[in-house]
């Protein structure tokens, strides 16, 4: 499955990996809501946001390609969402395309919405590139979110690779005894297999549940995580968030 | 000797009012080593629920440890009886090795840093140190076999319950698991359909059919009774004496076809 190799640099020994994933997260909260808060047009402010993204993907050992390859998945549906305000935003026209006028206006918003996007989306990328999913899971912990979501969220976590497997192992039997079939029999097909699996998953959570029960569960979601950050990760964090605030800050100001 | 497990004339229904298990009778000493055999369907793993209180008697009652199994006493059932599940991968639903063996012990009120030892201490025993931070979807059949054995150890339960522990397991896997059963010291209940595990790991053997008791005795005289084994749909041991006059071999339906 592709989603199993998501953390792959997680174990690779780099300044950003040594640094607890409760600072890795707030550190990409601090670039994206720093690359969010530049003002329109503001193209100097995020070619500094995003150098710092590349610092940190260096830093982590994320290589470029990886990189590119990451954020041009989510930056498509970004793209195609914020195509409608090349048109819709009054403004002087820049050139028509048949029947739509693109404006200046419409032209700014949709470039600042695609710089802030991938400074946000990379710095996404690299977290979840240095971070398993576990240790994402603790660092919602350490921020107090309440146990019922982080147990959700781990719970999802492992049962979305058995109910893959699940997928995979219907959708491969029914492959063998469906040889030469059309496009509409797949369709067909597709919607079965996506029901089996529905009502095995529903069928897993019920054992799962009782295996819960089992080892004296009995509704409160116990943890074991105690991680501790060290100073020098607050350090980083500081100084993470003091040149975001500085940047968009300054942005302002030179406006 | 007194009784650790106690069954008396206990009957379950499923919801659709099929009959599960109809009047089973059953006392397993401290120390007994009890293998539960049975075609599908004969009721195996709804008894086991019961051992563990997942499953409460509708009639007749199952008391552990001098304790009937009710909604009081469900709790302390389930420190001393250990249930290992048939899919290892129901028993393994945390993001990592270590906070699923470490589960059972925090939900009787251990602290984390003891819990955590705890589970590190099993894990080691079990060949699976450093494997602590992995995720059960990266490990192999037969280490998820171990680690749901693990995450059930760690309790230190009276009573190791275990539901066809050598399902989907390799040759060698299943080997390196019956070792390890075989030095442990908790009275154990198998239901298995691998009559040689049934045969290597306990010393009597409880048939079910149909949801009842067909028998109970000693392993070796009842696994040795192939006409017994059939008459009940067990499968017969590969390699066993009754079946060596077989070669395997067989001649065509139709000669002429060649």
């Amino acid at each position: 499955m592709s989603f199993h190799h998501l953390d792959q640099y997680a174990h690779i020994e780099s300044p950003i990996t040594h640094t607890p994933p409760v600072v890795r997260l707030l550190g990409t909260v601090v670039v994206a809501v720093g690359a969010a808060a530049l003002p329109l047009g503001a193209w100097g402010h995020m070619a500094v946001l995003a150098l710092l993204v590349g610092l940190i993907a260096l830093l982590a050992r994320v290589p470029a390609r990886v990189m590119l390859l990451r954020v041009s998945g989510p930056l498509a549906f970004v793209v195609l969402a914020s195509t409608a305000v090349l048109f819709l935003v009054p403004g002087q026209p820049v050139f028509h395309a048949g029947p739509v006028v693109v404006t200046d206006a419409g032209l700014l918003r949709f470039g600042s919405a695609i710089g802030r996007a991938v400074v946000a989306l990379g710095a996404a990328v690299i977290l979840v590139s240095t971070t398993g999913f576990p240790d994402l899971v603790s660092a919602f912990r350490d921020l107090r979110l309440p146990r019922v979501v982080t147990t959700s969220l781990g719970l999802a976590y492992r049962l979305l690779y058995t109910l893959v497997d699940e997928i995979e192992r219907i959708e491969r039997a029914a492959r063998s005894r469906n040889v030469g079939a059309g496009a509409r029999r797949r369709r067909q097909l597709a919607v079965g297999i996506a029901a089996t699996a529905l009502t095995r998953s529903f069928a897993r959570g019920e054992r799962t549940y009782r295996a819960m029960l089992a080892r004296g569960y009995h509704g409160e979601m116990p943890s074991l995580r105690t991680r501790r950050v060290d100073v020098n990760s607050l350090i980083g964090l500081g100084l993470l968030t003091v040149t975001v605030l500085a940047t968009t800050i300054s942005a302002y100001m030179i406006r | 000797m007194a009784n650790l497990i106690e069954i008396t004339d206990l009957a379950y229904r499923y919801p659709d009012g099929t009959p599960a298990i109809d009047g089973i009778s059953l006392s397993v000493e401290s120390g007994d080593r009890v293998a539960i055999l049975g075609p599908i369907g004969a009721g195996k793993s709804t008894l086991l629920l019961h051992l563990n209180g997942l499953l409460l008697a509708q009639s007749g009652s199952v008391t552990v440890d001098g304790m009937k199994v009710t909604g009081e006493t469900v709790r302390e059932v389930r420190r001393r009886v250990g249930l290992v599940f048939q899919d290892p991968d129901d028993q393994l639903f945390l993001p990592t090795l270590l906070e699923d063996v470490a589960f059972g012990p925090l939900n009787e009120g251990k602290a984390p840093r003891e819990a955590a030892a705890r589970a590190h201490g099993v894990l080691a025993d079990l060949g699976l140190a450093g494997s602590e931070g992995r995720a059960a979807h990266h490990l192999s059949g037969g280490q998820k076999r171990l680690a749901a054995l693990a995450t059930v150890l760690v309790s230190r339960p009276r009573v190791l319950v275990l539901d066809e522990p050598t399902g989907n397991l390799d040759a060698e896997g299943r080997a390196k698991l019956v070792r390890l059963l075989q030095e442990r010291d908790e009275t154990l209940v198998v239901a298995t359909h691998d009559l040689e595990v049934a045969r290597a790991l306990c010393s009597r053997c409880v048939v079910l059919d149909r949801g009842k008791i067909a028998t109970q005795g000693d392993s070796a005289r009842l696994l040795d009774d192939a006409s017994f084994l059939q008459q009940h749909r067990l499968t017969v041991p590969l390699g066993d004496r009754a079946l060596r006059g077989s070669t395997g071999t067989r001649s065509p339906k139709n000669p002429h076809n060649h």
